[in-house]
C-alpha cells in the first residue's frame, strides 16, 4: 500500500476501535444502572458492603492527597492572581477570581485527576488480573454477573464520593487562597470567606458538582472497560493500567473543556 | 410449613420429610434448635426424607454441636442409603450417633443417666 | 417405553457445534450426548479444542453454528434469568482454579452460597467446611489462594464447585501438573462424588491413566473433530490410527513437504 492509503486505513481502524470501546463503555454504564435499580427485584442486588468498600478505596483514602493538592493550588492562584492584578491596582479583585475558578474549575479538576490516578489504575489492575486468572469467567458460570458484582459498586461509589471530594477540594483551595491573600493583603480569613460567599452563587458550586458526577462516571467506565479487555499476560495488564489512567485524565480534561464552553457562554 | 415434632420416651423426635434442600433446611434447622433450646433430647428422624443436601446436613451438624454444648442427647434415626452416602462423603457417618429406629436407640444404655 | 426414555434424557446434548476464534475454525461439527449420572472424559492433545468445548458448554462463548442443550433446554434460547437459575445447578473447576485472590479458602468456597442463598451464616460456614473436609483441605480455611500449592488450588476449586450440590460438574484438567499420588487421590474423589451425589461429571484431561480410572465413557477430540466416543474398552480397542497414536503417546509422523518446509523456515527473511 502507498503511505497515504496506509495512513487512512490505520486511522479508520483506530477510529473503529475507539467507537467500539465507547459502545462497550456505554453498555457497562447501562447494565450497571440496570443492576443498581432492578437488581433487588430479581434477587441479585448490588451489595452495599461492596459499595462501602469502594467508597473507602476511591474516596476516603484519596482525601489527604486531594486536600494537599487543592490547598497548594489555592495558594498558587492567590500568588499569581495578586501578582497579575497588582499591575492594574486591582489586588482586591483576587477574591472573586479565586472563588469562581476554584468552585467552577479547579476543585473538581483536582479531585478528578487524583481519583483517576489512584483508582483508575487500581480498578483496571484489579479487574484485569481477575480477567487473567479466569476469576471473571468463574463469576459468570456461578451465575454472578460481573457487571453487577464489580462495576455497579464502583460506579455508585464514584457517584457518591466525587461530589464529596470536590467540596473538600473547593474548601481546601479557598482556605489556601484565603490564607495567602490574608497575609499579603492583610485580610482576615473570615473576611475572605465572607467575600467568597458574597460572590458565589449556588450555580457556581453546582457547576463543579455536576461535573464531578460526569468525571466519576468517566473514570469508572474507562477503568473497568480497560480491566475487562486485558489480554496477553502481565505486559497486557501493565498496558491496560497505564491506558486507563491516561485515557481517564484525557477524557476528564476534554469533557471539562466542553462543559466550560457551554456553561460559560 | 413446619415439621412434625413428637415427644416420646424423653425425646423430642423431629420428623423431617420430603426434600431437605436449600429452601427447606432453614425450617429443619429452626425446628431442631428450638427443641434443644427447650432443653429436650433430640432424635432426628430421616425416614421420610427423599433427598437431603449439604445445607440439610449442615443443619444437623449445628444441632449436634449445640446439643453437646448443652449436654443433651442427639441422634439420627431412619437414615436412608441416599442420606447415608451424603453423610459418608464428608465422613460424618463416623460423627453422628446413628440408629435404625427409636427402639434401637432406647435399647442402647441411656447416656442421660 | 416413554417413562425410561424420559428418565434417560441426556443432561448434555451437543449438535453440530462449529466454533471459530477469529478466522480459525476450532471445533468442527461436534456431536455429543452425556447421560445423567455419567462420568464423561473429554480427551485430546494440547490445542485440540477441549477447553474451547468446555467454554461453549458453559455459555462463555457463543457458537458460530449448532446448538447445545443442558438439562433438556437449548442454552442459546434461555432468558438471562433462566440461564442464571441453570448456572446455580452447575459446578465448574477451571484449569487454573480461578479462585478469588482477594478471599481466603473458606470465603472462596462459601462465596456461591452467600450470593445465591439466604441461609444462616452458621449453616453456610459449616457447609463450606464440610466441602473442605470432602476434598481433604480441612485446616487450611484461612489461607489465601497465593499460599496454596497447585494440588491444593485444584482441591479448593473443586470444593467451591460442589458447594451448591450441583447436578452437573465440569472439571478442566484435574491432574495436570500434579504428582501421581495426588492425581490418583483427586480421581478417587471424583468417583466418590458421583456415587454420593449422583452428579453428572464432565472431565477434560489429557492424562491417560486418569481418564481410564474415572471414565464411564471417553470422547477423543482431535483438531476440532471427535474421533470416537465410547466406553474405555471401546476406545482402547479402536483401530483408528490417530486414537492409537494418542493412547500410545506417539507423535504423529507428518510427511515433510520439502518446498513448504523450506518456505516456512525462510519466509519473510530479508534478501530471500
Ligand atoms: N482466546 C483465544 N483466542 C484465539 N485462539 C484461541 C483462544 N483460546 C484458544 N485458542 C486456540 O484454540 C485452539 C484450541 O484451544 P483449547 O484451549 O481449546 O485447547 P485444549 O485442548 O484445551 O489444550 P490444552 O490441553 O493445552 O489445554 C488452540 O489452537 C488455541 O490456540
Ligand atoms: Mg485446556
Amino acid at each position: 500500500m502507498t503511505r497515504p492509503a496506509h495512513f487512512i486505513a490505520h486511522t479508520g481502524r483506530v477510529s473503529l476501535a475507539a467507537i467500539e470501546e465507547m459502545g462497550y463503555q456505554f453498555t457497562l454504564f447501562a447494565e450497571s444502572l440496570y443492576w443498581l435499580i432492578a437488581g433487588p427485584f430479581v434477587s441479585q442486588p448490588v451489595r452495599l458492603s461492596a459499595v462501602a468498600d469502594e467508597m473507602m478505596k476511591i474516596g476516603v483514602l484519596a482525601v489527604p492527597v486531594v486536600v494537599l493538592l487543592s490547598f497548594s493550588n489555592g495558594v498558587m492562584m492567590a500568588i499569581q492572581g495578586i501578582a497579575t492584578l497588582q499591575e492594574f491596582d486591582a489586588e482586591s479583585q483576587v477574591v472573586p477570581g479565586i472563588a469562581y475558578s476554584v468552585t467552577r474549575e479547579f476543585g473538581v479538576l483536582i479531585a478528578a485527576i487524583v481519583v483517576a490516578g489512584r483508582s483508575g489504575s487500581a480498578i483496571a489492575a484489579r479487574i484485569g488480573s481477575m480477567q487473567m486468572s479466569q476469576e471473571i469467567d468463574a463469576l459468570r458460570v456461578m451465575g454472578i454477573e460481573p457487571v453487577r458484582h464489580l462495576v455497579a459498586p464502583i460506579l455508585l461509589a464514584m457517584l457518591l464520593m466525587m461530589p464529596v471530594l470536590t467540596l473538600l477540594a473547593d474548601s481546601a483551595a479557598l482556605i489556601g487562597g484565603g490564607l495567602y491573600t490574608g497575609i499579603v493583603l492583610k485580610l482576615s480569613l473570615s473576611t475572605f470567606i465572607d467575600r467568597c460567599f458574597d460572590t458565589l452563587a449556588v450555580y457556581d458550586l453546582m457547576q463543579g458538582l455536576v461535573k464531578s458526577l460526569v468525571f466519576g462516571i468517566l473514570i469508572a467506565l474507562i477503568a473497568c472497560s480497560n480491566g475487562f479487555s486485558v489480554t496477553g499476560g502481565s505486559e497486557g495488564l501493565g498496558r491496560a493500567t497505564t491506558r486507563s489512567v491516561v485515557l481517564s485524565i484525557a477524557a476528564i480534561v476534554v469533557a471539562d473543556m466542553i462543559f466550560t464552553y457551554f456553561l460559560n457562554r | 410449613m413446619g415439621y412434625k415434632i413428637e415427644e416420646t420416651a424423653g425425646f423430642a423426635i423431629v420428623h423431617l420429610e420430603g426434600d431437605v434442600d436449600l429452601s427447606r433446611s432453614p425450617t429443619a434447622r429452626q425446628a431442631i434448635l428450638d427443641c434443644l433450646q427447650e432443653r429436650q433430647h433430640v432424635l432426628v428422624d430421616l425416614t421420610a426424607v427423599t433427598y437431603i443436601d449439604s445445607s440439610g446436613v449442615a443443619s444437623l451438624v449445628e444441632g449436634f454441636q449445640v446439643s453437646r454444648r448443652m449436654s443433651l442427647d442427639f441422634a439420627l434415626i431412619g437414615v436412608s442409603d441416599a442420606a447415608m452416602s451424603v453423610l459418608q462423603l464428608a465422613r460424618l457417618d463416623q460423627v453422628f450417633p446413628i440408629f435404625a429406629s427409636l427402639d434401637a436407640r432406647l435399647a442402647q444404655t441411656d447416656p442421660r443417666t | 417405553m416413554p417413562a425410561i426414555n424420559q428418565q434417560s434424557e441426556p443432561v448434555i446434548e451437543i449438535r453440530e457445534l462449529i466454533t471459530y476464534y477469529g478466522e480459525r475454525k476450532i471445533l468442527d461439527g461436534i456431536n455429543l450426548a452425556v447421560e445423567s449420572g455419567e462420568i464423561m472424559v473429554v480427551m485430546g492433545g494440547s490445542g485440540s479444542g477441549k477447553s474451547t468445548l468446555l467454554r461453549h458448554l458453559l455459555s462463555l462463548n457463543r457458537p458460530a453454528a449448532g446448538n447445545i442443550r443442558l438439562f433438556g433446554k437449548a442454552v442459546n434460547k434461555l432468558s438471562s434469568r433462566a440461564l442464571h437459575q441453570m448456572r446455580q445447578r452447575i459446578g465448574v473447576s477451571f484449569q487454573g482454579g480461578a479462585l478469588f485472590n482477594s478471599l481466603n479458602v473458606e470465603e472462596n468456597v462459601a462465596f456461591p452460597l452467600r450470593e445465591h442463598t439466604r441461609l444462616d451464616d452458621n449453616t453456610i460456614r459449616i457447609m463450606a467446611r464440610m466441602k473442605l473436609e470432602v476434598v481433604n483441605l480441612a485446616g487450611f480455611e484461612k489461607l489465601m489462594p497465593s499460599q496454596l500449592s497447585g494440588g491444593m488450588i485444584k482441591r479448593a476449586a473443586l470444593a467451591r464447585a460442589i458447594v451448591m450440590d450441583p447436578k452437573l460438574l465440569f472439571f478442566d484438567e484435574p491432574s495436570a501438573g500434579l504428582d501421581p499420588v495426588v492425581s490418583a487421590d483427586l480421581d478417587e474423589l471424583i468417583l466418590r462424588l458421583r456415587d454420593a451425589m449422583g452428579v453428572t461429571i464432565v472431565v477434560v484431561t489429557h492424562e491417560l491413566e486418569s481418564a481410564f480410572r474415572i471414565a464411564d465413557r471417553i470422547t477423543v477430540l482431535d483438531k476440532g473433530k471427535i474421533l470416537i466416543t465410547g466406553t474405555t474398552q471401546e476406545v482402547k480397542e479402536s483401530d483408528n490410527p490417530r486414537v492409537q497414536n494418542l493412547l500410545n503417546r506417539r507423535t504423529e509422523d507428518i510427511p515433510v513437504n520439502a518446498d513448504e518446509y523450506l518456505q516456512r523456515l525462510t519466509d519473510d527473511l530479508a534478501g530471500l
